[in-house]
């Protein structure tokens, strides 16, 4: 039954090469066999997670002698089952979206190669199989993103995405070339087991083989998903069609937190790394969040907000919560797609009408009217900070009551309080006939979101990582000494109530200070609207080593 | 003997400045046919020689010769003219071999490097056509000049396309099992050459995706009709789909 796998990788590249060669005697009705096609590669990729699910060992298959192995394990099927819902939702949409569009027979076939080789990615089990999945997806995304011929802006900004991604490949490359130079098999598992049972073992320049390869792992996942300073592709690509856009932010920009998923094995065995990925993953988060806020054109802030959005799952991994990573790309896949999907009626709707009722929130978000009768400060003090903690400790409490040994675990307690107590904070002002029921149905509304998050994502991490040795291992390589643990956190909550207390206060006294705080805040958004000058920089040295490109063929002769 | 065998392996798998010869030539020859015969026989004969040694090359060697691959895949960046552009691609792939002669796997041996040779040469000998035909439709292959070919030339466009991307070594063509090969064997003992030439990939990647938009993309500035018959893009279609096949087997002795 692990054939199914192949029948899997094979139909979208069978339904391609259908779509091509019929499309010049069916025309338009050819893209229904490249529908057709993802339908049944949907309906197997949910019948292989099936069978992982009813209990099914994991299991692999090998199509060459040194490379071309599939694995069949529940990471693979459940993001093949992913990969193949959001590409068939993709493709049925397209139908009548890319309608008028040329090109439209191609345009299918590169979504449908495109899914194949995203399958094929998730479904690797050796390091060569993987390499050339990786490589392709970025050229395959350029094409689709260039879909447009006549558009040169679509075709630049497609370069630039194929630029960061090839970028990406090479660290990538340079791990597997260690690995394999290390225990002379590209096989995953054999790697893994390897790596598993020596784990000092050492590479070139005497470095730690597990620390250098998964730095280099981590440097590829941040450049498919966007992390700060290789991110300047992503919210520029939107000259690109809208199913694209959706393809894009829903399935392949999320391949970074598969990657480290992939490569878990290595990472516990690491000292260190996955700090720095919490670091990388936090400013991430922060500077996609503020860029986000800056602007004014919805298709750009949503992909702006897909940046903050990968920062928050590179941060989960650098944490430790590997399967909530998983669980968070799903999650966003889902929501960013329907979002991106939805973007053009919305624009459309928008132009006759805005929408916004005129009720309480829209006078306390839009009007900034608060409310006139204010509720005691130290009450309403006490539920913004006690009522979210005591919500997030029960859920959490219910699923692992030892969740307080792993720091992971309680740096997300520690942001999902801040959200919750944030919430509550910057809503309880508002105007409305009775405060007391508007305040219960935020906390219900709360309640039903972490129960079920904790909930899902602590299946997840039964599906993804069985093992409790390993799932604990995961914990402790993203873990610090606790005195530094128990500082950042304490530290962090005062900077969090003091912000809280400085709105508050703000908010209070009026314009008092304002001159003062306004050129600071101008400067800023000066930089938040040059986007941190980072694309800038970067066009600057492009534009330098095309013109020391220029002088060497005129110094040359052109020879 | 010896040095006469390595210059003239200098020569055929051409580093700098010896590279300089191969590309005049190159770029004097008028038409498209002598062009893609050149492709095809000069790596070939650089291997005869670099083969006649009988030993590995010196690892000084391999670095001159990744400082060349580097130096015309940075120079490919500025250039406009596909035909210009496909002598130096090549050159910067040729002399790639000579790291991969120094570092790869012994068992492949000389026959093994020349399939290697032929399959680097391959998507050039393609783009050599193109860029024969492209002159002969516009008067120059040119990007930037007349773009838009993908809507009035759209097979050819597509031929185009697919043979840039064999051109910089995208997976599953044998030139990307070759540096593939190299950078793994090279990693051990020399992990410079083999960042140099990851480098050189890169360059090659971000080339490849400044000449393709220039030559397809754009608005329509002439109307030509005269595309490639359906019968012959299907058939170097199927050459391409050869060449992908050739890379798979190929990678089995490499890797």
């Amino acid at each position: 039954m692990e054939g199914l796998v192949v029948v899997v990788l094979l139909l979208p590249v069978v339904a391609a090469i259908a779509t091509y060669l019929t499309a010049p005697s069916l025309h338009r009705d050819s893209v229904r066999i490249s529908i057709l096609g993802i339908v049944a590669t949907f309906a197997f990729a949910a019948l292989l997670l099936g069978m992982v699910l009813a209990g099914k060992p994991a299991g692999e298959i090998r199509l060459g002698a040194s490379w071309g192995v599939l694995l069949f394990d529940p990471l693979s099927t459940l993001m093949a089952f992913v990969v193949s819902g959001i590409s068939l939702v993709v493709h049925v949409y397209s139908m009548r979206y890319m309608a008028e569009e040329r090109g439209y027979a191609r345009f299918f076939v590169l979504l449908d190669l495109m899914t194949a080789a995203l399958l094929l990615m998730v479904s690797a089990g050796d390091l060569i199989t993987l390499l050339i999945a990786w490589h392709l997806i970025g050229v395959l995304l350029y094409f689709l993103l260039g879909h447009d011929t006549a558009s040169q802006s679509a075709h630049r900004y497609a370069s630039w995405t194929l630029l960061t991604y090839r970028f990406g490949d090479l660290p990538l490359l340079l791990a597997a070339g260690l690995l394999y130079q290390a225990f002379g098999t590209w096989s995953l598992p054999d790697v893994f087991s390897y790596l598993a049972s020596a784990p000092d073992t050492r590479t070139l320049f005497g470095l730690p083989l597990a620390e250098t390869t998964a730095g280099l792992v981590a440097l590829a996942a941040f450049a498919r998903s966007a992390q700060f300073l290789l991110h300047t592709w992503l919210p520029y690509t939107m000259s690109g069609p809208t199913p694209v856009s959706a393809l894009m932010h829903a399935g392949i920009v999320n391949a970074g937190g598969f990657l480290i998923n992939r490569f878990a094995p290595v990472f516990v065995t690491t000292d260190g790394v996955l700090h720095w990925v919490f670091f990388v993953g936090l400013v991430t988060a922060v500077i996609g969040s503020i860029l986000m806020l800056a602007q004014n054109d919805i298709k750009k802030a949503l992909g702006y907000s897909t940046m903050g959005q990968m920062g928050f799952m590179i941060m989960e991994c650098g944490v430790g919560a590997f399967s909530l990573a998983v669980y968070h790309l799903i999650a966003h896949g889902l929501f960013k797609g329907t979002l991106f999907l939805g973007a053009g009626g919305v624009i459309s709707e928008a132009r006759h009408d805005d929408g916004v009722p005129k009720d309480d929130l829209y006078t306390f978000v839009v009007e900034r009217r608060s409310a006139r009768r204010q509720q005691p400060w130290l009450l309403m003090a006490a539920i913004t900070l006690a009522v979210p903690a005591i919500i997030l400790v029960l859920a959490h409490w219910m699923v692992a009551s030892d969740f307080f040994q792993k720091q992971g675990a309680v740096v997300l307690l520690f942001f999902g309080w801040v959200t919750g107590a944030q919430l509550i904070f910057s809503t309880y002002r508002m105007r409305s006939e009775n405060i007391w029921r508007l305040m219960g149905l935020i906390l219900v509304s709360f309640t039903i979101v972490v129960v079920g998050y904790t909930l899902i994502s602590h299946a997840f991490d039964l599906f993804l990582y069985p093992d409790p040795v390993f799932r604990d291992r995961i914990y402790i390589a993203a873990g610090i000494d606790v005195i530094w643990f128990d500082a950042l956190v304490i530290l962090m909550t005062l900077v969090v109530v003091l912000g809280w207390l400085a709105a508050y206060y703000a908010e209070e006294n009026g314009r008092r200070g304002k001159a003062r705080l306004s050129a600071l805040w101008r400067s800023f958004y000066r930089l938040v609207a040059q986007e941190f000058f980072v694309m800038r920089l970067y066009a600057r040295l492009s534009r330098g080593l095309l013109a020391i490109a220029t002088r060497l063929n005129v110094l040359l002769r052109w020879s | 003997m010896t040095s006469i065998g390595y210059l003239f392996a200098a020569l055929f798998l051409p580093l700098f400045p010896f590279s300089m010869l191969f590309n005049q030539l190159f770029a004097r020859l008028p038409r498209a046919w002598p062009r893609m015969g050149l492709l095809i026989l000069w790596p070939q004969l650089g291997i005869l020689a670099l083969a006649s040694q009988g030993e590995r090359p010196p690892s000084w060697m391999a670095w001159w010769a990744v400082a060349t691959a580097a130096l015309y895949a940075l120079r490919t960046l500025a250039l406009r003219d596909l035909g210009l552009w496909t002598g130096y691609m090549a050159t910067s792939a040729w002399v790639l071999l000579w790291p991969t002669a120094a570092f790869g796997n012994s068992t492949a041996g000389s026959a093994g490097l020349a399939y290697q040779a032929l399959g680097l040469s391959v998507p050039f000998v393609l783009l050599a056509w193109l860029a024969g035909r492209l002159e002969s439709e516009l008067g120059a292959a040119y990007a930037g000049l007349c773009g838009g070919l993908a809507q009035t030339l759209p097979r050819l466009s597509g031929l185009l396309v697919l043979g840039v991307l064999a051109a910089v070594a995208t997976p599953l063509v044998p030139g990307f099992f070759t540096l593939l090969a190299t950078t793994v064997h090279a990693l051990p003992t020399s992990p410079g050459i083999a960042l140099l030439i990851l480098t050189v990939w890169l360059l090659w990647a971000w080339s490849g995706a400044r000449i393709v938009p220039g030559l397809i993309a754009g608005p329509v500035c002439v109307d030509l009709e005269r595309d490639l018959g359906a019968t012959a893009a299907r058939l170097l279609g199927l050459a391409f789909v050869v060449l992908v096949l050739a890379g798979i087997s190929l990678s089995g002795e490499m890797t």
